[in-house]
């Protein structure tokens, strides 16, 4: 059975096809890159398969479970997690209260320790009662990734999750990633960073126009013409 | 069937007045992104001016109405940097702590004009229009025929002035996104302080006529902030063209809930409808208005 | 002065708290009828300033038209002890409870979907009908309203309005601060779309808010019908009511568990002295005006803002501050506009 399931998906804005019948799987367990260049719609299909936009048409099934239509909270407790390209944490609560927060639909009982751990694992233990505003942009990052690990959903959606973080937060982001997903949990990752999809994606879906020009292994697609083009727009060589 | 047709017109006839007020409104939001709770005082405040102009000065009220529209444009203009200033402040949620804050002033307004004249109702009385026309046995008294033309001409106007002016582009490409605004150059707390000025000029000059149709006490500030809500909520927020439809439609019903129900029931109804129109769609009969 | 030990803050904490009980508990045996009555007053609008506090500081969903819920305590406790009806006063605030909190239901359902925006309109208008209808009406008496019983000693409503002030800020502060509840509602406030991303059904918890945000200001409204005796729609719909309660609380301090308090301490103190004074209460609905805009513009985060952080008022602070948090700005983040109101 298939993690999550895209059928013939559309979704457009005023006149905008942000995305044109788009039709994809991912597997159990593996860790999926989505790239393209700005405005192919990446952001959008997170949208999509979280319940932030209505699909226009099409089906998205989770598990076999077909979710289209789902309100995003629905969603989210059939196990799908998202961080977002703007990181949203809860500004006027403390780190902590803000992963526990993540919790409180879900395992509550554990939810204390389970939060100390992950503030920990993530280096947050010395700002864990500081207000999330007071964080810095790489350690917002982090207290999204912390957060939607404390749900310990099956599949996590990670859009640009190390985007303007310093290295050594990268690594602890990336370390943590490969840790889950030794525990079986399925990723899709959006990227500009093409180091990063090639040493951590195992299978990379381009988009384009609202659509998916290749798909293939990192090797595969960097060696597509159309790849090349969807980046640098015709010019070639 | 003439009762009808009567009540009609004179429902369209006064809501020309709540079109004017409206458009304004709807504008303001647009460009401020702040819902004005004090529209209704604005239009209490115009009336009220009004009523000094003809008590102590003995000037036609209608004559007054340049005088009328320029002060309160300077009002406007005065107020709306205070509006925008909280709206660009690190609040939580800050556009609805200058909605408070419009709501501040409201309040404001409104215990201010109750303190300095009470209670009790007043209006106005102009001679340059008077009479009635009569067509087909419809009765229109002149001063609401004024009142409509009156209506017709200033949104005409300001309209016109969105559209066919180069300001009027700024204020228009503010109200559609101010991060884009903002970007090609336009000054937009100049914009929103003009939008707002000219928004409040307008609204306080339809309260000078409301005045002279009915009468106004300083207590009716709420009653067509009401009003105001429900013309743009039925429009959509933030579309104007509905507010064209919405304002007269909302003369009609009230027209007619006065005649056939009650006048002590039109506020009921009008929050009936309105919270009719939330629960089934939010976005304006028409569906134009911004997502909910 | 250095740093105090935990144990120790919590023995200071305690120690406050016990005397705070003590002088309160026994005010109507030291302080005359007239003071008794002032603080009845205070100890009402406490608990009032907290219920707009819990949808518009909690939740972020501003109500202008919180008065409603006043009112349908108010007539239910008054209809239901009418000679005709005859009723126990202490049964009847439930059954005004209930009325409010199925109205909070009823206009809660469409409008807490939408925006902020839209919820503020919907719930103005809603207090503006009912002020409208509840003066139209045969059975509420119409404009000259109607009156409840004589009434016992002034002690009695004192004991009754402070037991009901007590309960309401320890259920609010259990609920809002020491629960999952708390928690869910603060994320609603500060990010809805990250908070359904994990799962929190934010319409439900809205509406939650909204319920207890409606129920206590109905309890009080009954009691207040009783305690004056006589109500009328001015007296029990006026907007000035939920004006009132807005700047209470936005003077106190938004988003916490202890600025309501303050604020209507203040703020009620100071409507007592200005009617005495100046014996206008138009005059005060223009001040209650001008501070809320005032408030708005320059003090975010109210009284509590106001502290100045010198060593023995930080503790104060901190107490304040710990067992309540406050609506901080936003600081150091690009004001996108976030999301729209």
């Amino acid at each position: 059975m298939s993690a999550v399931e895209v059928h013939h998906l559309n979704r457009s804005f005023g006149g905008i096809q942000a995305v044109a019948d788009l039709s994809f799987t991912v597997q159990p367990a593996e860790i999926l890159g989505l790239i393209g260049p700005n405005g192919s719609g990446k952001s959008t299909v997170f949208n999509l398969l979280t319940g932030v936009h209505k699909t226009g048409s099409g089906t998205i099934t989770l598990f076999g479970k077909d979710i289209t239509g789902w309100p995003s909270y629905r969603i989210a407790r059939a196990g799908l997690g998202r961080t977002f390209q703007i990181p949203a944490p809860f500004t006027n609560m403390t780190v902590r209260e803000n992963l526990l927060t993540a919790a409180v639909e879900g395992d509550w009982k554990s939810a204390r320790q389970r939060a100390d751990q992950v503030l920990a694992s993530l280096d947050l233990a010395h700002v864990a009662d500081d207000l999330a505003e007071t964080l810095s942009g790489g350690q917002r990052r982090l207290l999204e990734f912390g957060r939607v690990t404390m749900r310990d959903p099956r599949v996590i959606l990670l859009d640009e999750v190390t985007a303007g973080v310093n290295p050594r937060l990268r690594e602890i982001i990336l370390g943590a990633v490969r840790h889950l997903r030794e525990q079986g949990k399925t990723f899709m990752v959006i990227e500009h960073d093409m180091e990063l999809v090639r040493t951590v994606c195992e299978r990379i879906m381009v988009m384009d126009a609202g659509g998916i020009v290749a798909e293939g292994t990192f090797d595969e697609i960097a060696r597509n013409k159309l790849v090349v083009e969807a980046y640098l727009g015709g010019l070639t060589e | 069937m003439h009762l009808l047709i009567q009540t009609i017109v004179n429902g369209l006839l006064v809501g020309g007045l709540y079109v004017t007020i409206s458009v304004g409104f709807s504008l303001a939001f647009g460009v401020l992104d702040v819902i004005d709770f004090a529209v209704g005082e604005w239009v209490m405040l115009g009336a009220f001016v009004g009523v000094a102009s003809q008590s102590w000065f003995g000037i036609d009220p209608i004559a007054f109405l340049p005088v009328v529209f320029v002060s309160f444009t300077l009002l406007g203009w005065l107020v709306a940097p205070l509006i925008y200033r909280v709206r660009t402040s690190h609040y939580a949620r800050p556009a609805l702590m200058a909605l408070a804050f419009t709501f501040g002033i409201a309040t404001l307004a409104r215990g201010s004009m109750l303190t300095g004249v009470g209670f009790d109702p007043r209006t106005v009385n102009t001679g340059i229009v008077s009479g009635t026309l009569v067509v087909g046995g419809i009765q229109m008294p002149w001063l609401r025929l004024a009142s409509f033309i009156f209506a017709v001409v200033a949104t005409g106007l300001f309209i016109a002035f969105l559209f066919f002016t180069r300001r009027g582009l700024a204020v228009r490409a503010t109200a559609q996104s101010k991060q884009y605004a903002g970007l090609m150059g336009v000054d937009i707390k100049r914009v929103s302080a003009f939008a707002y000025a000219i928004y409040t000029g307008l609204t306080a000059m339809a309260g000078v006529l409301i005045c002279a149709i009915y009468s106004i006490t300083a207590q009716h500030g709420p009653r067509y902030t009401l009003l105001a809500f429900f013309v743009v909520v039925l429009a959509g927020l933030g579309s104007v063209g509905g507010v064209l439809v919405a304002g007269l439609f909302l003369g009609v019903l009230q027209a007619i809930v006065t005649v056939y129900v009650g006048a002590d029931y039109t506020l009921a109804v009008v929050f009936g409808v309105l919270f009719g129109v939330l629960l089934v769609s939010p976005r304006g009969l028409l569906r134009r208005g911004l997502a909910p | 002065m250095k740093a105090l030990s935990s144990r120790q803050k919590l023995i200071v904490r305690a120690a406050i708290l016990l005397a705070l009980a003590l002088l309160l508990g026994t005010l109507p045996l030291w302080a005359g009828d007239y003071w008794t009555r002032i603080w009845t007053g205070v100890a009402m609008w406490t608990g009032l300033a907290l219920s707009w506090n819990i949808i518009g500081g909690y939740a972020g969903y501003i109500s202008f038209g919180q008065v409603a819920f006043f009112g349908v305590g108010a007539y239910t406790t008054a209809l239901l002890m009418q000679p005709s009806h005859h009723w126990n006063f202490f049964l009847t605030l439930p059954v005004g409870a209930a009325a409010a909190g199925l109205l909070a239901l009823i206009v809660g359902w469409p409008s807490l979907r939408l925006r902020g925006a839209y919820f503020a309109i919907a719930t103005w208008a809603l207090a503006e009908a009912l002020a409208q209808l509840a003066g139209v009406f045969g059975f509420t008496g119409g404009s000259f309203g109607i009156s409840t019983p004589a009434n016992p000693s002034t002690s009695f409503f004192y004991y009754i309005m402070l037991i009901a002030a007590a309960i309401t800020y320890a259920v609010a502060w259990g609920l809002l601060e020491r629960s999952r509840f708390g928690l869910e509602v603060k994320a609603v406030r500060d990010h809805q779309t990250a908070a359904q991303s994990l799962g929190i059904n934010t319409t439900l918890v809205k509406q939650q808010a909204l319920l207890l945000s409606a129920v206590i200001p109905a309890v009080f409204g009954g009691i207040d019908a009783y305690w004056i005796t006589f109500i009328n729609p001015q007296s029990v719909l006026a907007g000035d009511i939920t004006d009132q309660m807005v700047v209470m609380a936005l003077v106190g301090g938004l988003g916490t568990i202890w600025g309501p308090a303050l604020g209507a301490i203040a703020l009620y103190l100071v409507n007592t002295w200005f009617n005495a004074t100046f014996g206008s209460t138009t005059g005060y609905i223009a001040m209650v005006g001008g501070l809320v805009a005032i408030v708005v513009l320059f003090l975010p985060d109210g009284i509590i803002g106001l502290l100045p952080q010198t060593r023995r008022l930080r503790l104060v602070r901190q107490l304040l501050y710990r067992s309540g948090r406050s609506l901080r700005p936003e600081r150091g983040t690009p004001q996108t506009g976030g999301e729209r109101p």
